[in-house]
């Protein structure tokens, strides 16, 4: 610093007052001289302040008198006490035109690997690591809820299909980790027609219609096997952590643009909380055709049953299947084939 | 703008005596904040999240620069660590109302109960932040509202509180009184958000001088009642075109789109007349000693703004968000127009006091910006 010299043209501020006043600000043997009007005053070099460097913009010098003074950018300034010890070295990343291209590859990168391995990865040991107890008191609340609404009425199944079914279920999952959480709840809706889903904490919903429909007890088994697989792999918990992960980093990098456009916000959560939900359905098939085979039972009862559903809801693959939750029945139905063929070898 | 040329640049002040508007220019490129944008992002992904402080005050520099009134830029002069303090803070919370809200209901009302004890605290330490850390011509803001000058403002006689905890209770017995007490609200909003706006502005000052703020409920209720039109009008139209395609045979899922095309931009022209009118607002009747500030956005200005960013975002997956948040801060710069009437001398630099950020953070993250 010693050994160079130089001046710079720029406004002075005083601090006291919001006047701006052009002055010239000199360094020279270590010592700053700031000359506005007229009579110049002199400061130590090394009790000067610069603002760190952003963009092009204008760098502001403190002063040890309270002072500023505001010039252009420059590369000498760098050779004074900088403000902030850590955002130069931003600075120079921003600067540079390779730095910022690799960026966008490393960035694009890590968002898609995030999203395709490490977030499902981590949320699936996560989720190992809280129990499924804390999952129950929802699970009972949403029941308690449905019953109370319009949605629910008690089953009209007679005892005897009940039991019975109730009793081939907890041959099910007797050798299961959650074995002691499992609920079996028929109901009859009007609303949801054939249909079959699990509740956090282990209680699992099937409605009246779904056991009309299934033609044996079989296909019946395979749904619940399928249920039973949400909640051994704790499809819940998981969803909650990814969704709110995807939640959090889509947040932070619309942040800036989620305050001016309000189409953009929720876009990336939507889309990937579909393409999870469709994941999750894959992963309790597969574990649906292994539990079965464990029971000796064939995945074709899947694969039938399947086929029923499909026919009875008339779905059609739309323009919005890309936020379907559901797989292809399809895609599911030709899964359940293969796996039946491998059952038929064995 | 012909006046930013008539203002001299003469030693020693460059001040006239007569009223003279001040030249306020936009000087932001996209290309340069695409760069600070992607490489903050990316140091912020490879932290996972640490970084993320650094990257705010990083971005936050270069919005404040890139804003000059009379060649003089704004400067934010905060400092990334108490940020990241703030964000752990706020991180916990949140995760506290997460889980609560995702699995244990029953906390639920116990942790929105504490988050309504803690919000005039947020609100109030946020503001004092970001006046503190903001600077002009070497002068920091200042932000002088208190708790309970913050719960006066958003609790209104503790009406709010009422209808949130009574709904959280469950003291209105059937859904009717819940619907009415609602309706009630949302009448009342215009007003309720004239308060805010008041005591944000009155409680602000700048070199010793005071925000005076002179907008009405009544003004901000005209400009809720015409977005109210502008998608009533527009929820309307999707119903006619459900009307019209609902007998065509086209899979249903692209009718779904045609029907619901015209009530999504009736909805965003809805939120864009209100962003530009309410801004307009506050800012046409706010004072600060001898600052007349007017601001001119239009609604269709503004909706065009949103409309073509969040296509150029969509069409662009993401790395357009810069250029839209540049063009929209450029646009909002280029209406708005600062006049003295008087002195800036009058304005007159007074202590400086630290804040903790951890207030200002948690304003960030449960988006609670109540700011200008």
């Amino acid at each position: 610093m010693n050994g160079q010299s130089f001046s710079h043209q720029g406004y002075y501020y005083d601090g006291r007052q919001p006047l701006r006043r052009s002055a010239t600000l000199a360094f020279a043997a270590g010592e700053a001289t700031l000359v506005w009007d007229g009579e110049p005053r002199q400061y130590g070099v090394s009790s000067t302040l610069v603002s760190p460097r952003v963009g092009s913009a204008d760098r502001f010098i403190s002063l040890p008198d309270g002072g500023q003074f505001q010039c252009a950018d420059d590369p000498m300034l760098d050779l004074l006490p900088q403000h902030s010890k850590t955002e130069g070295a931003v600075a120079w990343l921003e600067q540079r035109v390779a730095v910022a291209v690799a960026s966008v590859v490393l960035t694009v990168s890590l968002l898609v690997s995030g999203y395709e391995y490490g977030l499902p990865a981590a949320a699936k040991h996560v989720a190992a690591e809280i129990p499924i107890e804390t999952e129950q008191a929802l699970g009972e609340q949403a029941l308690v809820w449905l019953d109370d609404s319009d949605w629910f009425k008690p089953s009209e199944l007679d005892q005897d299909t009940q039991d019975r079914i109730r009793s081939e279920f907890e041959g099910l999952f007797a050798e299961l980790s959650f074995a002691q959480h499992y609920r079996l709840a028929f109901r009859e809706s009007r609303y949801i027609g054939a249909n079959a889903f699990a509740l956090p904490g282990g209680t699992i919903v099937i409605t009246d219609d779904m056991v009309n429909l299934a033609e044996s007890d079989q296909e019946v088994l395979a749904i619940l096997a399928h249920e039973i697989g949400h909640v051994e792999l704790r499809h819940v918990m998981r969803h909650v952590l990814q969704d709110s992960a995807v939640a959090v980093a889509a947040a932070t990098i619309t942040g800036d643009a989620a305050t001016l456009s309000v189409a953009v916000a929720g876009l990336p959560s939507v889309v990937a909380q579909a393409e999870y939900s469709r994941d999750f359905e894959i992963e309790a098939d597969d574990f649906a055709f292994e539990l079965l085979r464990q029971h000796e039972m064939s995945p074709e009862a899947f694969a039938t049953v399947m086929e029923r559903v499909q026919a009875d809801c008339e779905c059609e693959p739309g323009a919005l299947d890309f936020l379907s939750t559901h797989p292809v029945t399809g895609e599911r139905i030709k899964r359940a084939r293969a796996a039946a063929q491998d059952f038929e070898i064995y | 703008m012909s006046e930013a040329d008539s203002v001299p640049v003469a030693s020693p002040v460059d001040e006239c005596a007569q009223p003279q508007e001040l030249a306020l220019e936009f000087r932001g490129s996209a290309q340069e904040y695409f760069h600070i944008w992607i490489v903050n992002l990316c140091l912020t992904l490879l932290t996972l999240g640490v970084f993320s402080a650094w990257a705010k005050v990083r971005k936050k520099r270069y919005f404040y620069s890139s804003i000059t009134i009379d060649k003089t830029p704004f400067q934010y002069l905060a400092e990334p660590l108490p940020i990241l303090k703030g964000r752990i803070i706020a991180v916990v919370l949140f995760a506290i109302y997460w889980f609560s809200s995702s699995f244990y209901l029953p906390a639920l009302p116990w942790v929105l109960g504490a988050g309504m004890l803690i919000a005039p605290w947020v609100i109030s330490r946020s503001a004092a932040f970001n006046a503190r850390y903001s600077a002009f011509r070497n002068m920091t803001f200042q932000f002088r509202g208190n708790y309970l000058g913050a719960a006066q403002a958003i609790y209104w006689l503790g009406l709010i509180p009422v209808l949130v905890v009574g709904t959280m209770f469950e003291w209105w017995g059937h859904l009717q009184a819940a619907g009415i007490a609602f309706l009630v609200f949302f009448l009342l909003f215009p007003w309720w958000l004239s308060r805010v706006k008041h005591f944000m502005v009155s409680y602000a000052s700048f070199g010793g001088e005071r925000g005076e703020y002179s907008a009405t409920g009544r003004q901000f209720f005209r400009v809720y009642f015409v977005a109210g039109l502008i998608v009533t009008g527009c929820g309307l139209l999707s119903a006619a075109a459900f009307w019209v395609v609902g007998p065509l045979s086209i899979s249903s899922d692209w009718s779904l789109v045609i029907v619901s095309v015209p009530g999504y931009l009736g909805y965003m022209l809805g939120y864009a007349y209100i962003q530009a009118n309410t801004n307009n607002l506050v800012w046409n009747h706010t004072r600060l000693g001898p600052l007349r500030f007017r601001s001119t956005l239009t609604g269709s200005g503004m909706g065009k703004l949103y409309f073509t960013n969040a296509v150029g975002i969509i069409v662009s997956l993401g790395l357009l968000t810069p250029w839209a948040v540049m063009r929209t801060l450029k646009y909002r710069a280029d209406n708005m127009h600062v006049r003295v009437d008087g002195e800036l001398s009058e304005l007159t630099g007074g202590e400086i006091s630290a804040v903790q950020a951890a207030g200002a953070e948690l304003g960030a993250i449960f988006d609670v910006d109540l700011s200008l």
